[in-house]
């Protein structure tokens, strides 16, 4: 019998040994960066696209590239609960993040900062989110963007060379 | 047929209770060819009765789905608040959320769901062996809100079952006490089953083995369980993103020192479920969710000499919930860690004084939960006390049986700074609470009961009620709390006549709460333009919730079997316009028709559901359906175990079916046509 009590207080101890792991985040909370619209502007600091609280500028050109091209550098600029332009976070640990819905249509070129360029890979239609990158998650998104890819062009005709100095 | 009937009428006769002979015989006669079971009672004849209602063996065999939500959602006065087919939490009355407790083996079940819904009910519920809606005054032995309901589920964990002697009371479940049945003269004891559900119209499947042993007093248990499917299938096509994995296990053991019973159980819980997307707002392909739920319970009974049923229980139970929520693979939207523990000392008395059914005890609860990734609640300890009792009396008046009940307690709110909060709203919170509830029940005639439970009711605001302030990706909501909420209360009444009948058994009831703190998010009609989220804010208002719902049976073990049930509820709040509440479920019928052999069970249903334009400002209105199934049952003993088959189709016509509940009901209708199979082995 006392193989039993022996057995059972060795039983109720591993139970109890069981749940003594620890059970914590691992991911930390952060202050975030809040914005009410997103501006896009192109290399030469006209205005493409601009949404301020959800509202999209229908009278703006929008994002287009040529498939086979790069497009010129895009700049990213954000507005505040006023209607204000602001700048991006300057710190390591916000970045532009962006989802696009087909891959095969488009793709992103990012050199750092708030900026990017198109990569028209195919000609179509399709759809851009960008995204203020904090760590594991975005604190900020746009709508979902329309970018048109027209058609094909060789190489030394797209619009902008790689080459290029921008800015 | 009504085996618990008979065991409360009987039971109460023994006990002296409050039916003359005369009436018990009329009664028995009244309802047929069940065996009498000559036991002690702790209870009336109206939580007999309630008995009833439970869902185990062939009964929660035969409506066994997904979730525990799916698995009771024709029961009176339930429905279902969803967010895909994993996030499903019952609903009832039209109150959700922390108005209704969840229950597992009598302790608290250690999950968020109660705050969000996307967040699942973290318990398996091909795991349950016995599913209970807990109605009327015995709600305050586990919760302050008596307008609500606690939805128990047993698991058995620890194996009492086995070890104790016949005819001791164990207070499983809230007031709800497992009268052991006889053990045999062996030494070893062995009891096994498998259970293997599949389904089509989520395609996947689900197991559990569980073996019960006993060697030379000492009782354990072991349980394995899974569950992998895929995305569900509705008419307008696949809905992505809402595929199941569920693994779990569950270890227990008990042992019997004298007078005194201590057993030991764990029981671990992993989930990984997707959330849909589609919304405005949300991730285009959703929100990946994993969690992980471990319960360590220990508990110790003591059974006093001169009467064992007079049960003293102390119950212990360390809980951690683990959740985190993936907007894709590298995005972790949010994460949440919860550490509880949680002390019940209850003890059963079967009759002291003029009392009998007599259920009193306390509660003591410690929490912590920390917050990571996108989430704007400020982490928070929260700390509970509550002294609780239930009693029934009678003798007043011939064919009277009153219980009354209370709960008495605090919630403390001590959340800690954080970067995420607004330093204004970190504040520290404390709470006074009280229940009471009295139920008249008056037997009006042989079979007849009128029952009438009067109650005050109350809840503390949840953490995220007082200090959330942020984004809800996988809800799709910005919601935002108020640290200056007071606790829900209010006052309620519910009148109810049950019949049993020669041929017919039939209840109805109508219930009406006044709410003078409702705590509710609305929404607010704005927009968080950085997550482009719709703004939900937590308010309390004053509010009406008045319903009813009735149901049909006529019974039998062989032969023809019908039964139908119908429930409704609406909600006001107090304004100059006594505006629709949100989340109010519409009136919704469900009937079956059945034939029985000795060992096969054949059947016919229909569900249907009226539109819902009763609606918040914000909210959308929901079309109504009809669906019709069909079922066909095996169940047969065969050397020494017992086989079970159960064949369901359901929504057998791939209606278009919109829960007003679920959030996801503007981009894809529920589950389509679907078939399923059960098949169980009990050895």
């Amino acid at each position: 019998m006392k193989k039993l009590q022996f057995l059972a207080i060795a039983i109720f101890s591993l139970l109890f040994a069981a749940c003594g792991d620890s059970n914590s985040t691992s991911t930390e909370q952060h202050e975030h960066f809040e914005v009410e619209g997103w501006r896009l502007y192109s290399s030469e600091w006209d205005t493409l696209y601009s949404v301020y609280r959800g509202k999209e500028d229908s009278k703006l050109p929008g994002l287009k590239v040529n498939a086979n091209c790069m497009s010129a550098h895009i700049h990213v600029k954000f507005l505040d609960e006023n209607n204000k332009e602001i700048a991006g976070p300057n710190d390591d640990e916000h970045s532009l993040g962006w989802d696009v819905a087909d891959s095969k249509i488009l793709d992103i070129h990012f050199e750092g900062g708030w900026g990017f360029h198109l990569k028209g890979l195919k000609e179509g239609e399709t759809k851009l989110v960008l995204k203020v990158k904090h760590h594991d998650h975005a604190d900020a998104k746009t709508p979902e963007i329309q970018v048109i890819v027209d058609k094909a062009l060789d190489a030394d005709k797209c619009p902008f060379q790689e080459d290029e100095d921008e800015d | 047929m009504k085996t618990s009937l008979f065991r409360a009428a009987t039971g109460s006769l023994l006990l002296g209770g409050f039916l003359h002979f005369s009436f018990a015989q009329e009664f028995i006669q009244d309802l047929g060819n069940s065996i009498i079971e000559a036991e002690k009672s702790t209870e009336t004849i109206l939580d007999g009765l309630r008995k009833d209602d439970e869902l185990q063996a062939e009964k929660l065999d035969r409506k066994i789905s997904t979730t525990i939500a799916e698995t009771i959602k024709n029961a009176p006065d339930i429905a279902i608040r969803s967010m895909g087919p994993a996030a499903a939490r019952p609903v009832i009355k039209g109150l959700s959320g922390s108005h209704v407790a969840i229950t597992e083996d009598g302790s608290f079940c250690g999950d968020m769901s109660a705050t969000s819904p996307d967040h699942a009910v973290a318990s398996e519920v091909l795991t349950a062996h016995k599913l209970r809606i807990t109605r009327g005054p015995q709600i305050l032995t586990q919760s302050f809100a008596a307008a609500g309901g606690v939805i128990q589920v047993e698991h058995n964990d620890i194996p009492f079952e086995i070890a104790l002697p016949q005819g001791v009371a164990i207070p499983t479940t809230a007031n709800q006490n497992t009268t052991v049945q006889p053990t045999t003269e062996s030494n070893t004891q062995i009891h096994g089953f498998i259970t293997d559900y599949a389904e089509s119209g989520q395609p996947g499947f689900a197991t559990i083995i569980g073996v019960n042993g006993n060697i030379h007093g000492l009782s354990l248990k072991g349980e394995l369980s899974a569950r992998n499917m895929s995305d569900m299938k509705t008419p307008n096509g696949n809905l992505k993103n809402t595929d199941i994995e569920n693994k779990g296990f569950a270890i227990g053991a008990s042992y019997s020192f004298e007078r005194f019973k201590i057993g030991a159980s764990f029981r671990n819980f992993n989930s990984n479920y997707g959330i849909p997307g589609g919304f405005i707002g949300g991730h285009p392909n959703g929100v990946d969710i994993d969690l992980f739920k471990r319960d360590l319970t220990l508990r110790g009974l003591y059974l006093p000499a001169q009467k064992s049923s007079d049960t003293l229980s102390v119950t212990f139970r360390l809980n951690q919930y683990h959740h985190t929520e993936y907007e894709t693979k590298e995005y972790v939207g949010a994460e949440f860690a919860v550490n509880q523990a949680n002390v019940r000392v209850e003890k059963l008395i079967a009759q002291g004084g003029p009392f009998f059914g007599i259920h009193f005890g306390a509660e003591l609860d410690a929490r912590s939960i920390e917050m990571g990734g996108y989430v704007f609640t400020p982490p928070t300890n929260s700390y509970a006390a509550s002294l609780f009792s239930v009693a029934s009396l009678n003798g007043w008046r011939d064919g009277l049986e009153i219980t009354l009940s209370a709960r008495f307690g605090g919630a403390f709110f001590r959340p800690r700074e954080s970067v995420v909060a607004d330093k204004g709203a970190i504040e520290d919170r404390n709470f006074a609470l009280w229940a009471i509830a009295a139920e008249f029940s008056q037997r009006v005639a042989p079979g007849k009961f009128l029952t009438l439970n009067v109650f005050r009711t109350t809840r503390a605001p949840t953490i995220e009620e007082l200090y959330n302030q942020g984004p809800h990706l996988a809800a799709y909501t910005y919601e935002r709390g108020n640290h200056k909420l007071d606790a829900e209360s209010g006052y309620g009444a519910e009148l109810e006549f049950r019949d049993y009948g020669e041929i017919i058994n039939w209840r109805a009831a109508v219930h009406s709460t006044w709410f003078l703190n409702h705590l509710a998010p609305r929404a607010t009609g704005d927009t968080n333009w950085s997550q482009i989220l719709p703004i939900y804010q937590v308010s309390g208002d004053e509010a009406l919730l008045i319903g009813g719902s009735a149901s049909i049976e006529l019974p039998a073990e062989q032969g023809f079997y019908a039964q139908a049930g119908a429930s409704y509820v609406c909600g006001f709040y107090q304004n100059e316009n006594w505006s629709d509440m949100p989340q109010i479920p519409p009136f919704k019928f469900h009937g079956e028709i059945a034939y029985l052999w000795t060992h096969v069970r054949a059947g016919f249903n229909a569900e249907f559901a009226l539109a819902q334009n009763r609606t918040d400002r914000y909210e959308e209105r929901t079309p109504g359906y009809a669906t019709f199934g069909a079922s066909l049952e095996f169940h047969w003993p065969l050397t020494l175990a017992h086989y079970s088959i159960v064949l369901r189709g359901d929504n057998l016509f791939n209606a278009d079916v919109r829960n007003h509940l679920s959030r996801l009901k503007s981009v894809m209708p529920e589950k389509g046509h679907n078939v399923s199979i059960l098949a169980k082995a009990e050895f």
